[in-house]
């Protein structure tokens, strides 16, 4: 099929939104969180999602981060339901495939913080890739 | 992002039963829509920005030029977020004209928001009277504030003007007239089978996806959310025992109901307000000073923040403002869109979840 013609480029607008003060903390703290440089973590926001869902990220992000306090190990170290749901990062059987690999590396006597790395290595690489 | 799909339909940016432009680009396979997304940058007015460093008397202004349509609650929440960092104190007359000038501009507002459902739905018989119903509450704004839209009524320590007694008995007789007039019109709504026909089951959000996309308001409430309504934090409706009004569908009629319902509520509390309205004086007094902090309170469409940092002269070193469209027009498109049979329902799901682009795009 052809692109219709009538498509706008909508980068420079996203970007004005992740600009914002409570955008720009957020983006800082996922990309603190998973290891990923912020621009890359902004332009992947902006290729993924929506203008409205941008606009909505920081609810979303401080509501899913109260469901992450709540959440069982190693979910809640993980962010499963965080970059899942609330910011929608990863699809959810990618996730769940994740969460999979690192609970067979607990089970397998690894420890859990270092499962948890392992964890947060792929979906670093899902992000970046 | 530029994507390529089977059959993608665009609806708006400028459309007959849309207030406000946006483009929500509709992914379709036949007349079942598969997903939406939402375009906006029709009208950004980028006045957070515009807001930032100036004096706290010219942002009270600004804030309640966010939005035409709800500007009192953008008035209250920025003045009383002013006041909880400068720890003024409100008499108590004061609060309740608070309360009466906000529960009138939510009035307004619903009814404005079910107008534009019922012309939607080519309802224009209910769309008119409804139309008429709200110049009626308009004039009452007007007749307490001094203005329709823009009232900049809300001050730091009180309010603008007092309440006259014959201000008082004029809104008493009016609030008799709108309860009648909008309780035949719930009937008409209520029973009528070509509306139910196009407004029950469709567009429905459940309660986890309400929850999941933080919805708020009436779209919330109309997914049984009840204790979204932020004015269950407030002192002042916490005195007057305000409990919100919900409903378990999730689907357009609901959420119209609901915002019905919540006229009714209006005029029960403003009634209760003039009731036990005492006298004394309408400004307490008192300077904003320095102070950081994140504020809500509840806006006709739900809860509306905002996040500000003054300096010792008042003035708004930052500002961030978090308005209750941007969670319902996301829930809509997300959510409610997804899967809807016809594309037909595309707008009238659209605006039953009273989309605000001005709000949104503040």
């Amino acid at each position: 099929m052809k692109e219709p013609l009538y498509e706008k480029d909508l980068i420079s607008m996203k970007y004005a939104i992740l600009e914002s003060r409570r955008h720009d903390r957020m983006v800082r703290e996922i990309a603190a969180d998973l290891g990923v440089p912020q621009l890359r973590m902004r332009r992947y926001l902006m290729d993924r999602f929506d203008m409205l869902l941008l606009e909505n990220l920081p609810a979303r992000y401080e509501q899913g981060k109260m469901m992450r306090q709540d959440a069982p190990e190693p979910e809640r170290q993980l962010g499963a339901h965080l970059y899942t749901h609330a910011v929608p990062l990863i699809g959810e059987e990618r996730m769940a495939q994740i969460l999979t690999g690192v609970k067979e590396m607990v089970r397998g006597g690894t420890s859990m913080g270092q499962a948890v790395l392992s964890g947060k290595d792929r979906i670093r690489k899902e992000i970046i890739t | 992002m530029k994507r390529t799909v089977d059959v993608s339909i665009p609806v708006g940016p400028v459309h007959p039963c849309w207030k406000e432009p946006a483009r929500v680009k509709c992914e379709t396979r036949g007349e079942l829509v598969l997903s939406a997304e939402v375009e906006l940058g029709y009208m950004k007015k980028g006045i957070e920005r515009i807001m930032r460093g100036r004096p706290w008397q010219e942002v009270m202004f600004l804030a309640e030029r966010v939005c035409g349509i709800c500007s009192v609650i953008h008035n209250m929440v920025f003045i009383e977020a002013l006041e909880h960092i400068s720890g003024i104190e409100v008499p108590e007359r004061a609060a309740l004209l608070r309360v009466i000038v906000n529960e009138l501009d939510r009035m307004q507002s619903h009814i404005l928001a079910n107008f534009s459902y019922c012309y939607t739905i080519e309802h224009e018989t209910l769309g008119m009277y409804l139309l008429d119903t709200r110049e009626k509450v308009m004039d009452e704004l007007e007749r307490i504030t001094g203005a329709r839209v823009t009232c900049a009524y809300i001050v730091p320590g009180g309010v603008r003007f007092d309440l006259r007694s014959e201000d008082a008995l004029h809104l008493r007789a009016s609030l008799d007239a709108l309860e009648q007039n909008i309780t035949r019109y719930i009937g008409m709504f209520e029973h009528g089978p070509l509306i139910a026909l196009r407004s029950r089951g469709i567009g429905i959000l459940t309660r986890d996806a309400a929850r999941e996309a933080c919805a708020v308001g009436p779209t919330a409430r109309a997914s049984g959310l009840a204790e979204t309504d932020r004015r269950l934090m407030h002192p002042t409706y916490q005195k007057l025992r305000f409990t919100p009004v919900s409903r378990e569908e999730g689907d357009n009629f609901a959420r119209i109901m609901v915002r019905f319902q919540e006229v009714l509520q209006s005029i029960a509390l403003i009634r209760t307000c003039l009731d036990t309205l005492p006298e004394g004086p309408i400004r307490g007094g008192g300077i904003p000073g320095a102070g950081e902090i994140a504020y809500s309170g509840e806006a006709p469409r739900g809860e509306l923040s905002y996040f500000i940092k003054t300096d010792a002269a008042g003035r708004v070193l930052e500002i961030s403002i978090q308005t209750p469209s941007i969670m319902n027009i996301e829930a809509c498109c997300h959510y409610m869109l997804k899967g809807v049979a016809s594309l037909a329902d595309v707008p009238s799901t659209f605006v039953s979840s009273d989309p605000c682009i001005a709000c949104t795009e503040r």
